[in-house]
Order: C-alpha cells, then sequence, then structure tokens
C-alpha cells in the first residue's frame, strides 16, 4: 500500500465534498466543545474544593495577627490555647462526634494555599504569617456540625468555626447540575455527528463508486479501499476536536484567567494549561466516534 | 448420465487436470430467484489456459452470471467453480483481491475515470495493489504499447474515439499481468471496423499467454475469429464447439431432447424475471 496514493485520494475525497466535511467539523467541534464544558467544570470542582474538602468537614480557624473575632482579644493563639482545644478534642464529649482531626499549621496552611490559588495574582501577596492554623475535623455525621461549632466558636483562640460544605455544596451542586446539562447537550450533539458522519460518509462512498468499483476489480484489498473513507471521517472529527480543545483553552485563558479571576480574586481558578488535559480526550473521542461511524456506514454502503 | 461421472472420476484421478484448466465449472447452478428458472442449470465447463473462449448467447442466458462467478462476485448455489485449480468457494473474503489480482475485466461501457489521463487511468489499476512508482512508470508505457495507444499517455478519455477507450480499458485489465481476461461484450459499443481492432488487441493477449473469455452478442467477430464457441441459452451450455461459428453449424438430430428444446427456440425471446440482464448486478449503489 502507497502512503501518498491514499493521502491523494483522502485528498481528493475532502475537495469532493467541501460543504459536507465542514459540517462534520462544526458539529463535532459544538459536541465535544459541551463534552470538553463538562470536563472543565468538573476541573474547577475540584480546584475549588483544595486540599481539605474531601477529607474534612469542619476548620476551627485559631487567630492569628490582626484577627478580630471576640476569642481572639489576646492575640494570636498560644501554645497553651491550642493544646486546650486538641485537649477538648479529644474529651468524650466531642470525640464522640469525631471520626479524627488534624491540626495545619500556618506553614502547611500556606503551601496548600499556594497549590489553590497557584493560577491566581493573589497567591504572591501572601505569607504564611498571615494565614491562620486551624484544626480540620472529619465528622462522624456531618449535619452534627452546630455542636462543634457551639463547643468551639467562644474557646478562647478560636477566631471562627467554618462547616466548609455549607459554604460550597451549594455552589457545586449547581456546577454539577450545569456540567450534567453540558453532557447531555453534548450526547445529543454526538449522535447528530455520528448521523452526519456516516452521511458524509456516504455520499462519499457514492460519489467515488466508479473508483472503488475498478479497484475491487482490480484487487485492491479491503484495507485500501475503505481506508481513504474511514480517514476522511477521522480527519474531520479531529479538526473538530482540535477546535474545541482551543475553545475551552480560550475560555479559560481569556474569561476564566482575565476576567472571572479579577471579578473574584478570592476564588482558585482552573489555569488555562489545565483545559489542555482535556484535549487528548477529545481527540481521541472525535477521532474513534468517526473511525467507528465511517467503518460501520463502509460495511453497509461500501461492497468490497 | 455415463459421460458427465466419468469427467468427474478423471479429475479425481488426474489432479494436474485441474491446474491445467484456467477456469473450470463443475456442474454450476446459479439461482438469484427461487421462483424463476436459474441463471445458470447444472453447467459443467473447462477452459484451459491460454484458450480464447467465446460465450455467445441472448440476453438473459447466462454469460454475465458465468462472469460473476469466476470473478466471485457471486456465490454459485450448487456446484464448485475452479479458477487456476482453485476452488473459489474456499477461498476466504479478505483473499478475494488476490484471486481478482489475477484476473482482470473489460465492460462494454469501458468504466474509466473521466477526470484521469489514460496514463493515470492504467496506473490506478498498479496504484491500488502498491506498484512502486517506478513500476509503473516502466510497466505503463509498454502495455499502452501493447494495446495502440502510444503518444496518447495525457489524454482525458472523454478526447478519445470509443475503440480508444476501450484499448484504455483493456491495457488497464491487463497491466497487472492477470492469467484470465473476461471481457464482456467489450465491443458492444462500438461499429464493426473499430471492433475488428479490438479483437486484434485482445488476441494480441491471448498471444502472449493469457486466457481469454468473451461474453458476445457480435457474431461478425465471432464467425472472423473462428475461436472457441461457447452457447449458453437459459442458463444451459447448448453448444461448446472448437474453432466454431456464432450460429451451430451441427444439425440438430441427434441431440437429446432437453438440448433440442433449448436451442429450438426463438432467439429474441424475452430474458425470464428474475434473470439479470449484463451489469445490471454491477455494483451501482
Amino acid at each position: 500500500m502507497r502512503l501518498a496514493f491514499v493521502l491523494s485520494e483522502i485528498g481528493s475525497g475532502l475537495r469532493r465534498n467541501v460543504s459536507m466535511v465542514v459540517s462534520v467539523i462544526l458539529v463535532t467541534f459544538v459536541s465535544l466543545t459541551f463534552v470538553g464544558a463538562a470536563g472543565m467544570l468538573q476541573l474547577q470542582i475540584n480546584q475549588m474544593k483544595g486540599y481539605w474538602y474531601d477529607k474534612v468537614q469542619v476548620a476551627i480557624f485559631l487567630c492569628s495577627d490582626g484577627s478580630t473575632a471576640a476569642g481572639c482579644a489576646t492575640g494570636p493563639v498560644t501554645p497553651e490555647q491550642q493544646e486546650n482545644l486538641q485537649t477538648l478534642l479529644e474529651s468524650p464529649a466531642v470525640a464522640q462526634y469525631v471520626n479524627d482531626f488534624q491540626y495545619e499549621s500556618k506553614e502547611e496552611a500556606y503551601k496548600h494555599f499556594k497549590d489553590q490559588f497557584s493560577n491566581s495574582p493573589i497567591v504572591d501577596s501572601v505569607t504564611p504569617d498571615q494565614l491562620p492554623s486551624s484544626f480540620r475535623i472529619n465528622m462522624k455525621d456531618p449535619e452534627k456540625y452546630q455542636i462543634i461549632s457551639e463547643t468551639f466558636s467562644s474557646q478562647p483562640g478560636v477566631e471562627t468555626v467554618i462547616d466548609q460544605r455549607q459554604l460550597l455544596e451549594r455552589l457545586f451542586s449547581a456546577m454539577n447540575a450545569a456540567s450534567l446539562v453540558a453532557v447531555s447537550i453534548a450526547g445529543v450533539m454526538i449522535v447528530c455527528a455520528i448521523l452526519l458522519i456516516a452521511t458524509t460518509i456516504r455520499l462519499s462512498a457514492f460519489s467515488r463508486r466508479r473508483e472503488t468499483g475498478i479497484m475491487r476489480l482490480v484487487g485492491a484489498s479491503k484495507m485500501v479501499i475503505q481506508l481513504p473513507f474511514i480517514l476522511e471521517g477521522v480527519i474531520a472529527a479531529v479538526i473538530g476536536a482540535a477546535l474545541a480543545s482551543g475553545t475551552l483553552w480560550a475560555v479559560a485563558h481569556f474569561f476564566l484567567g482575565e476576567y472571572l479571576s479579577k471579578q473574584y480574586p478570592d476564588t482558585a481558578f482552573i489555569s488555562p494549561g489545565q483545559t489542555l488535559i482535556l484535549a487528548p480526550a477529545l481527540l481521541i473521542l472525535g477521532g474513534s466516534l468517526a473511525g467507528i461511524s465511517s467503518l460501520l456506514t463502509l460495511r453497509r454502503y461500501l461492497k468490497v | 448420465m455415463p459421460v458427465r461421472r466419468l469427467q468427474i472420476w478423471a479429475v479425481s484421478a488426474v489432479p494436474c487436470r485441474v491446474i491445467r484448466a484456467m477456469i473450470r465449472f463443475e456442474n454450476v447452478t446459479k439461482v438469484y430467484d427461487q421462483t424463476a428458472r436459474p441463471a445458470l442449470d447444472d453447467v459443467s465447463l473447462e477452459i484451459d489456459r491460454g484458450e480464447f473462449a467465446f460465450l455467445v448467447g441472448a440476453s438473459g442466458s447466462g454469460k454475465s452470471t458465468f462472469l460473476r462467478l469466476v470473478l466471485k462476485e457471486d456465490r454459485a448455489s450448487s456446484g464448485a467453480v475452479y479458477v487456476a485449480g482453485q476452488n473459489v468457494a474456499k477461498i476466504s473474503s479478505w483473499r478475494v483481491p488476490r484471486l481478482r489480482r489475477g484476473i482482470g475485466v473489460v465492460f462494454q461501457d469501458f468504466r474509466l475515470l473521466p477526470q484521469k489521463s489514460v496514463f493515470a487511468n492504467v496506473a490506478f489499476a498498479m496504484q491500488v495493489i502498491g506498484k512502486s512508482r517506478s513500476v509503473i512508470r516502466d510497466t505503463v508505457p509498454e502495455v499502452l504499447k501493447t494495446v495502440g495507444l502510444e503518444g496518447k499517455e495525457n489524454r482525458l478519455p472523454h478526447e478519445l474515439s470509443g475503440g480508444e477507450q476501450q484499448r484504455v480499458a483493456i491495457a488497464r485489465a491487463v497491466v497487472n499481468r492477470p492469467g484470465i481476461l473476461l471481457a464482456d461484450e467489450p465491443t458492444g459499443n462500438l461499429d464493426p471496423t473499430t471492433s475488428m481492432g479490438i479483437m486484434g488487441v485482445l488476441d494480441k493477449i491471448n498471444q502472449n499467454g493469457t486466457t481469454v473469455v468473451m461474453a458476445t452478442h457480435d457474431d461478425d467477430i465471432v464467425n472472423e475469429m473462428r475461436k472457441r464457441v461457447v452457447e449458453l441459452k437459459n442458463g444451459i451450455v447448448i453448444r461448446d464447439e472448437a474453432r466454431a461459428l456464432y450460429t451451430s453449424m451441427i444439425p440438430v438430430v441427434g441431440q437429446s431432447r432437453r438440448l433440442r428444446d433449448a436451442s429450438g427456440r426463438d432467439e429474441a425471446q424475452p430474458p425470464a424475471p428474475g434473470e439479470r440482464s449484463p451489469g445490471a448486478g454491477e455494483e451501482q449503489r
């Protein structure tokens, strides 16, 4: 099999029905953009969860320099206060609600902060001193948050007690719903793309039935006859997938990076680089969809 | 039927006979439609290596079906078809291309690629089976010379006469040096003089050792060439003569009743329903 020959066949096939090829590119582009958008939302959720979200439910932030809460009247938390809090956490009254807890020092907090906000300019203006140390508590029953809150809020050295889930859960459920919608739209669009690819390949096979008939007669192998058609579909779909990846990158770069991260500097956004993780998946998805649908079409419409 | 039994015995006992026969039909029946009469009915026939044979008969007599079975475009309903000693029914589908590389085919309607030049049309047959560019550059002009088209390599098909177009088609069919050339009414669209030119080309190819089987209606050509003639009628071989004419010279007396019935009817009888006209079974989808 001569590569140059197959390539020239593909070229002539693509030229012959440009409009259909363009529509395949656009449909795969739109459908894979939706798939990618769903992926991006999930990436964003992960980003916002940060280091602790999946591990603990409640955070007890301890006083640091400049804390204004009532419990911080004595200034930054002292080692004794911290000791007392730890003892209280281990006491039977509290321990029955707690699976386990961890202490996060200022340095650890800074490290986790840097990871989460790596894409945000805010990271450069923060030093470990500005971040509070904390106890991170994994609850046996997250609904019992109130008990922890009541017990610890008034303790000396405690700035505030936060139920992270309550803060973020609603936002995440909205984002999850949005990604579900994106996936369903993507599903419909992918069905469109498959049908359109099948039609395109069918037309292409029809317009080249003379060539394929002759190829059959002179004993060309099935592969030489079918490969140009399959690659035609795959190339169109891969172009669509590349456009979709580019769009996602542009959204991450211009919308999230340039606009939203300035509007909400305290929110961790994904970086444009992270969306490129999605690109290979989109390319493979687009290519294999096209490959499979053209293969099935050829089996019906191009006898070898 | 003692004669047929003897024939089968001879084949099984002397395998080299199978090899010598380029095309061999053993009691082949082809039914397209269960309700209609078969397109080929219990045909046994042998065409030897290097032979030139005409397949004659009215439309619907089974000529095209015969050619399709040789190419494995269709499967025989019963019986066995051997091509170059190989039972085509036993060739797996991915090896069918190899079978077809050993068979060249020419049609009444030429089937050239209109946007490709003469050279490119012939080269196409070599490109698709992966021949290298240098081999193509050497072989194609040689074959074009054989069919008498020197100097017309760069013409497009519509710039050629019908006879020249058919020569291109023949060049394409033989460029890969097949052992067999099947021609399905190659002169059907051509005037008598041009047809004789085409026959000269086919004869030359035959002289070079290629087995040629030509289905035709053209009585002038058959009478002129004086080659073997196999006459089909309603799917039955009613005549198989060496160095024969288009119409039989043998008196009907002495033939079996079945053959007399078949050959006694009018030539212009319409094809039975379910029978395909020549070329109708080709891929048109």
